[in-house]
């Protein structure tokens, strides 16, 4: 599999007012937009609530394209929503639902963007660590955190090698060909990823003495 | 106290119906050397074989034990122990950086971000890789990466050090520099290799075939050995169709 450099949650360094605020607080900024976007399902407030993630995007000065990067997985669902939702409830109930996924996804971009990743590890680990006496396992947590992170962009670069394939054989329009290489890879990647987890004992620390 | 200890270990793998597919024949051997290479063809066996020894795979029969503890039973002290590194470095590393990676495997020894990250930066120093710090991994070369890998694996000083083909996919400058950086540390060595070059710098050569160690000697015996069973097996032979 090729490079993929251009990853959703990818950390972008920088001195802004966004990647110095705490970890804390822009956890509140992405808790309070997702709480928001459920309450307010009006087309203007949620116009509001994406204006206001793409506002504390560029404050971080992370790069415009992002925005569309943090969301090309998924243009094809959200072209299928606006057009079902236009057709049913009409165009501002479809831009009011697509307005709140984006400010979503952009919130959660501007998190992940702005914070080094071993800092997000710790805050997962610190957040969860009233869990503990539940059975919880907060160094658990976090290691999931990173493999979701990780795991996001190479599944966005399976498509895209997948597709690069299909069409060097003629098979661009051939769905099957397109898609199921793509959960061969990620099954096999999954596979690898757990096998080299496991290999340097990560994840080992809190479980029963066993393999 | 002894290495690595296989007591007739054998790998069978299930089959639905039948008897399945045995991929390790029943295996006894002691490891103590200090650099043990394993060579034979893709698919002979020789990754089962590693896998073994730090439990990624537990035998279907017999055990296999590491500094005597078992890997059936005692396999998160033994990935304590024995590091791993696998063929494609991209499938290892975690982490979007080696600092960060290094990092990751220094949680268990350090809680505070401060020190972790002062100790995983003097891990990488000590290999030469401070400066790829914080490069994004996907960027890195190959040898790089194998080297960042590696260095991840050695941040937890582990006591053996597993390598399954690491310079497979590395060019020759860098499959020189991975050598240089073996030749160089403390920990006991497990490879398998398909460069028998690099073999040849082993103290101890194992040849697998079929899913058997089929030789256990020095490298000169082991891949003499070893190359003349490529030429006799008929697998290898010209198809017919190509002779003249």
């Amino acid at each position: 599999m090729p490079a993929h450099p251009h990853l959703l949650g990818n950390y972008v360094p920088g001195s802004t007012p966004v990647h110095r605020a705490p970890l804390w607080s822009k956890a509140v900024l992405l808790l309070a937009i997702g709480i928001l976007t459920i309450l307010l399902q009006g087309p203007l407030e949620r116009t509001v609530l994406l204006c206001v993630a793409v506002a504390v995007h560029l404050l971080a000065r992370l790069p415009v394209k992002r925005l569309w990067m943090s969301v090309r997985l998924m243009w094809f669902f959200l072209i299928v929503i606006i057009a079902y939702q236009t057709w049913v409830n009409g165009w501002q109930d479809a831009w009011a639902l697509v307005a709140g996924i984006l400010a979503c996804i952009f919130a959660a971009n501007i998190l992940t963007s702005t914070t080094e990743i071993q800092v997000l590890l710790d805050g997962v680990v610190k957040a969860s660590r009233p869990f503990e006496r539940f059975g919880a396992h907060p160094e658990k947590f976090a290691l999931t955190i990173a493999i979701m992170l990780r795991s996001i962009p190479f599944i966005v670069g399976a498509f895209d090698d997948v597709r690069n394939a299909a069409m060097a054989r003629g098979l661009e329009r051939n769905p099957r060909a397109r898609v199921l290489p793509v959960v061969i890879t990620t099954v096999a990647y999954a596979r690898q990823t757990g096998q080299a987890l496991a290999a340097r004992g990560l994840g080992d620390d809190q479980s029963p003495d066993a393999p | 106290m002894e290495g690595i200890a296989f007591h007739d270990a054998s790998v069978t793998i299930e089959a639905p119906s039948g008897p399945g597919t045995t991929i390790l024949q029943p295996t006894s051997l002691t490891l103590d050397g200090q650099r043990t290479a394993v060579i034979g063809a893709n698919g002979s066996g020789k990754s089962t074989l590693l896998r073994l020894i730090n439990g990624l795979l537990l035998p279907s029969s017999g055990s296999v034990t590491v500094q005597g503890l078992d890997t059936s039973r005692q396999g998160r002290d033994i990935r304590n122990r024995v590091g791993f590194v696998f063929t494609d470095p991209i499938s290892q590393l975690v982490m979007p950086t080696p600092l960060e990676d290094v990092e990751l495997s220094l949680r268990k020894r350090h809680s505070s971000p401060s020190e972790r990250r002062a100790a995983a930066m003097e891990v990488l120093g000590t290999y030469g890789l401070s400066h790829l710090a914080d490069n994004s991994v996907y960027e890195l070369s190959g040898g790089e990466r194998q080297l960042v890998a590696l260095t991840s694996v050695l941040a937890v000083d582990p006591d053996i050090l597993v390598l399954d083909e690491p310079n497979t996919l590395l060019d020759l400058r860098n499959t020189q520099l991975l050598q240089r950086t073996l030749a160089g540390l403390r920990q006991q060595l497990v490879m398998a290799t398909h460069d028998l070059q690099l073999a040849a710098t082993f103290e101890r050569v194992l040849v697998v075939h079929d899913g058997a160690v089929i030789l256990d000697g020095g490298p000169e015996e082991a891949i003499g050995f070893y190359r003349a069973l490529c030429s006799d097996d008929d697998r290898w032979a010209e198809p017919a169709g190509n002779q003249s």
